[in-house]
């Protein structure tokens, strides 16, 4: 075939992709008869509704001497590891607050961290664009500093999350700045699969955030720069399985929901999003009105244990309690007394493992914890 | 006739979905226009190899066939509305401790927030 062939060739097959995701665009379209709120309405259903006193910071975790960029909790209940740009991570018992360790890191720019399911290992990972084992049950070194015990190379770009695969310690996720995420084996230090990257189907951007379903560990979302999700199969690595458009900027967070068949999104859009994973369908947009076009970018997102809230942390310091079923904003914690210093950003929040407390950590420095302490009603 | 690969890292592959590599074709395009001969394309520096130019194909081959897909399991799936009712159903489901209403059990576990801790019951003195 000419060069000139091909290039003819290319041209067309261009304008077919184009013509193609227009069509798949425009048929989603038609599908969309009603979104959640919409649905929910008509059920009958009222938004949720918090007196002054019930939702309250009850305990703060002061520590850290810079900002906090990333947390997660254990799988049992009461435990918190945290990562500061003061290059440390701590882990706290966050009923206690008390500090049980404090991690030296080798390298600073620490970007994210998660504990492992059985809680005896911590796991961080940064600009060094390596993901750092420790075994909090490890001796200390001659330094006081507890020595890493894995050390998890490959990525060509920043490590920007990463999450254990639930049930087993062996075996963790990361997304990186050089577009892929990657099945790490932790007890031989190799990567079992890599998911996008040159001459695959994956994300075009960085990739910021990864999600691991809780119902069926072996289906992940990631999120990306190149404004899109997409859902993985990790017995499938050369192409997503969907790709989820709607956002129009980065996305920066993304949490699957209780059940397993949605999960939700936060972009620098500004917005919060809602995918279900089996149709692809958008079911909701969860939005505000903005002022003067500053649109605060939503850094982290978390659910409440039945999906019924969907906590947003925002640029400027907000952290927006929504009613996922009627999209409406029923709280900000950021206005609350006790929160965290006046506009400093919420880098990043999680829920307990039983769901009875939300941790919210700030470029503030701080960590706080916040509960129900109303009176409750059991229907 | 040797045909001369850009310095710039591969177009195909750059995860445009062949925009770019469209885009130096399209430059090709318009020095064809202006009757330049196949010598002068082949030598100048925006021209794309024919591996690379392979690779970007097989590429968008892939991406239509993914939309293709895509488009024709959409056929067998409903509305939006069935997937609603579904999500309703879950979150009523589930007993959630931060939410002022909510169906049981309730644990006693919740309320350890706002219980007083070990620490403090171990501060009291006995005289």
């Amino acid at each position: 075939m000419s060069v000139a062939e091909m290039r003819e060739r290319h041209f067309v097959a261009t304008e077919t992709v184009d013509s193609l995701r227009e069509q798949l665009r425009q048929r989603r379209l038609a599908l969309l008869d009603t979104d959640i709120s919409s649905y929910s309405r008509s059920q009958g259903r009222t938004p949720v509704s918090f007196g002054p006193t019930d939702l309250v910071c009850c305990r703060t975790l002061q520590g850290h001497t810079g900002k906090v960029y990333a947390l997660d909790w254990t799988a049992e209940k009461n435990r918190i590891v945290s990562a500061s740009q003061d290059g440390r991570l701590i882990v706290w018992n966050a009923l206690t607050s008390q500090k049980t360790h404090a991690i030296r890191l080798p390298c600073a720019w620490v970007m994210s961290c998660a504990f492992s399911p059985t809680g005896q290992s911590v796991a961080c990972g940064g600009l060094d664009s390596v993901c750092s084992i420790f075994n909090l049950n490890s001796p200390t070194d001659r330094d006081g500093n507890l020595p890493v015990s894995r050390m998890l190379s490959g990525h060509k770009g920043y490590v920007s999350s990463c999450q254990y695969v639930p049930d087993e310690d062996t075996h963790l996720i990361t997304s990186s700045g050089d577009q892929t995420c990657v099945l790490w084996d932790i007890t031989t230090g190799l990567r079992t699969s890599a998911f996008g990257g040159e001459f695959q189907s994956g994300h075009t951007g960085d990739v910021l955030s990864v999600s691991i379903n809780g119902s069926n560990s072996r289906m992940f979302v990631s999120g990306s720069c190149d404004t899109t999700a997409r859902l993985w199969d990790t017995r499938v690595a050369s192409r997503a399985v969907r790709t989820f458009h709607g956002h129009e900027g980065d996305v920066n967070a993304v949490k699957f929901f209780p059940d397993g068949n949605r999960f939700g999104t936060g972009s620098d859009d500004g917005t919060c999003r809602l995918f279900d994973i089996r149709t692809g369908h958008q079911l909701q947009v969860y939005s505000q009105q903005h002022a003067n076009n500053e649109i605060p970018h939503v850094t982290s997102i978390a659910f409440s244990i039945s999906g019924r809230l969907l906590f947003a942390g925002y640029s400027n310091g907000d952290c927006c309690v929504w009613d996922t079923l009627l999209a409406r904003v029923v709280l900000n914690l950021g206005s609350l007394q006790n929160s965290h210093e006046g506009q400093t950003r919420i880098s990043c929040l999680g829920l307990s493992a039983d769901g009875s407390a939300l941790c919210t950590g700030s470029w503030d420095t701080n960590l706080k914890i916040w509960a129900f302490g109303g009176h409750r009603k059991v229907i | 006739m040797d045909e001369q690969e850009e310095s710039q890292p591969s177009a195909a592959t750059e995860g445009i979905d062949g925009r770019v590599a469209e885009h130096q074709i399209r430059e090709e395009g318009e020095q064809d226009v202006n009757g330049q001969t196949q010598a002068r394309i082949e030598s100048s520096p925006n021209f794309i190899g024919r591996h690379r130019m392979a690779a970007a194909m097989s590429h968008l081959h892939n991406q239509i066939n993914i939309i293709q897909e895509e488009l024709d399991l959409l056929e067998t799936y409903g509305e939006s509305s069935l997937v609603c009712k579904e999500v309703i159903l879950s979150v009523e489901s589930i007993p959630d401790p931060l939410l002022t209403e909510t169906i049981g059990p309730v644990e006693i576990s919740w309320d350890r927030w706002f219980k007083a801790t070990n620490n403090s019951r171990s501060n009291k003195r006995w005289i």
